[in-house]
């Protein structure tokens, strides 16, 4: 799938994230800046990436600020970011929940 | 306690998160120019508001007002949302450098009792972002449980949600629940605010043990003796307050009235006719009955139970000053409101004791030393910085606190009560009382509160 349309989901309050969806042509770009990126960098990547592979999303800049965000937070933000990249306004994919 | 309540779901809450942003977004373009800080409470679990819940709120809410008024931040306006199901917040709007008012917030966050279940945003029209702890060089905030960086706990899930939970209700039972506020504690207070104050000295004009001051008709036993006889009315005031539940508060104060006459004639009967505590018995009583109004509520705060005074005394001033005029004898307090304009204790407790709760309380926070050093200094402070009534009174004149204010000048340029001068300076001042037949019992019963409020919130 490609992203249609550059999409943000989140906001920057503590213990949200905020994801903003471009799209790309060279993989997953992700720019990443929390408090917390030494010891968490990796894992909110792959939180964020595990749901653009659901969508089969294979191209995308990633931006990324995180504050503190549960992992569950960060699964339904990525979602919505996607949802509102691609331009779908129907049901989440669940199976990524 | 915090999981009774109406569950909310995940969406609920990141859809709060959205709508609060984009009202920030909107205060930003229509206060441009102001400061913009953002209240919220941080409760864990899936419920998010409910009685205790807005109590946490509601008293941080005015402590966080009157924190930034104190700061010199005057608030413009506030927009406040304390029904929202996924838990209160609201918005402040405030003039001030944006780096100086998140450090006031930052040290509420801190010195709050539960500073640390707050969330407070602070941010500027032109920044996309709030400004962050760490942009200012200070440390994250430390987890609830175990003071470890608050980011990391949540993200590694390091507590168990009934640990954090247990936290948060022993600091909420600590704080909205505190055992001091009972009633054998409380009546305690009041004595020892009594005999605190009586025994202290040197002390200008007042009685203590060394002296009796301007007064020749009383010394330090007449005031044991109707310390000890207004136990049972302490007692008799505090479950006034406690026992009432009707909704119009100054029907409270009407109780109390009665008890305060009755004690009135218990301390005259036990001091033989000469008045030791008048004041000390119509400021006490009521106190007293707030306390165990607040207990009762279980909300044992200072914010509570001033707002609690202020409902209680919000008749006060129209109905004793409105037929003086008619009346054939006037209290000390009654002659001077007529001659000089001047509301005295009934403008002070109609106002809810500021002069205590805002002046006094924290200036014996902030002193050192021995108790007697401490309450030594307060009780100057309290004299420099109060219209007292029964110097007005002894003086015949106005002018006189213009010249306690110079007096209390000295005496802290002295170096006040730790230091030899200044205790000489106060035996002078005794002296110099004693001549001009001047004393300072306005400022003495202030002192008396003062100590009861200290007690109450473990001061001293």
């Amino acid at each position: 799938m490609e992203i249609k349309q550059t999409a943000m989901a989140g906001t920057l309050e503590s213990s949200d994230i905020q994801i903003i969806l471009r799209a790309g042509t060279n993989g997953y770009e992700f720019e990443l800046e929390s408090d917390v990126a030494k010891q968490f960098g990796d894992q909110i990547k792959a939180t964020i990436t595990n749901v653009l592979q659901a969508y089969a999303i294979e191209n995308a800049q990633i931006s990324v600020v995180d504050k503190g965000a549960l992992d569950l937070v960060i699964k339904a933000r990525a979602l919505t970011a996607v949802q509102r990249a691609l331009a779908i306004v129907d049901t989440p994919n669940w199976e990524v929940m | 306690m915090f999981t009774e309540g109406q569950v909310v779901s995940l969406t609920d809450i990141l859809t709060s998160k959205d709508v609060r942003s984009a009202r920030q977004t909107q205060l930003q373009a229509s206060y441009p120019e102001q400061i913009i800080c953002a209240v919220k409470l941080n409760i864990p679990g899936n419920v998010k508001t409910n009685a205790a819940i807005v109590n946490i709120f509601v008293d941080g809410w005015y402590n966080i007002l009157a924190a930034l008024n104190q700061a010199g931040y005057p608030v413009q306006h506030t927009v406040e949302y304390r029904e929202l199901a996924t838990g209160p917040e609201a918005f402040i709007i405030v003039d001030g450098p944006i780096v100086a008012v998140k450090k006031v917030m930052m040290e509420l966050e801190t010195q709050l009792p539960m500073g640390r279940l707050f969330d407070i945003d602070v941010m500027a029209a032109g920044n996309a972002t709030q400004l962050s702890r760490q942009a200012l060089g200070f440390p994250a905030r430390q987890c609830l449980v175990c003071d470890q960086d608050a980011k990391i706990c949540a993200k590694t899930q390091a507590h168990t949600y009934a640990e954090i939970l247990a936290v948060i209700e022993q600091h909420y039972h600590q704080y909205f629940n505190d055992f001091r506020w009972n009633q054998s504690n409380a009546v305690n207070f009041a004595q020892k605010g009594l005999l605190y104050e009586v025994s202290l000295n040197p002390k200008p004009g007042l009685v203590d043990p060394a002296s009796t001051g301007a007064h020749h008709d009383m010394d330090v036993f007449t005031f044991i003796d109707s310390s000890l006889a207004l136990t049972p009315y302490f007692n008799a005031a505090y479950q006034t307050g406690f026992n009432f539940h009707e909704d119009d508060l100054t029907q409270l104060f009407a109780q109390l009235r009665q008890h305060g006459i009755v004690a009135e004639n218990s301390m005259f009967t036990a001091t033989n006719g000469v008045n030791t505590h008048k004041g000390a018995i119509f400021s006490l009583g009521i106190l007293l009955g707030a306390t165990g109004y607040c207990y009762r509520q279980q909300l044992t705060t200072l914010t509570h139970l001033q707002a609690t005074i202020k409902a209680m005394l919000a008749t006060l001033i129209t109905t004793d000053f409105q037929s003086l005029a008619n009346k054939p004898t006037l209290t000390a307090g009654e002659e001077q409101f007529l001659k000089y304009q001047v509301t005295g204790i009934r403008g002070e407790a109609a106002a809810g004791y500021p002069t205590v709760f805002e002046l006094a309380l924290p200036q014996l926070q902030k002193t050192t030393g021995t108790l007697p050093q401490r309450l030594l200094d307060t009780l100057m402070y309290i004299a420099g910085n109060t219209r007292d009534s029964n110097l007005i009174k002894r003086a015949g004149q106005l002018e006189v606190l213009a010249e306690m204010h110079e007096w209390a000048n000295l005496y802290f340029n002295l170096g006040g009560s730790k230091t030899t001068d200044g205790i000489a300076f106060l035996q002078q001042l005794d002296e110099q009382f004693k001549e001009r037949n001047l004393s300072l019992g306005g400022s003495a019963d202030l002192l008396i509160l003062t100590i009861y409020t200290g007690l109450l919130t473990a001061t001293i």
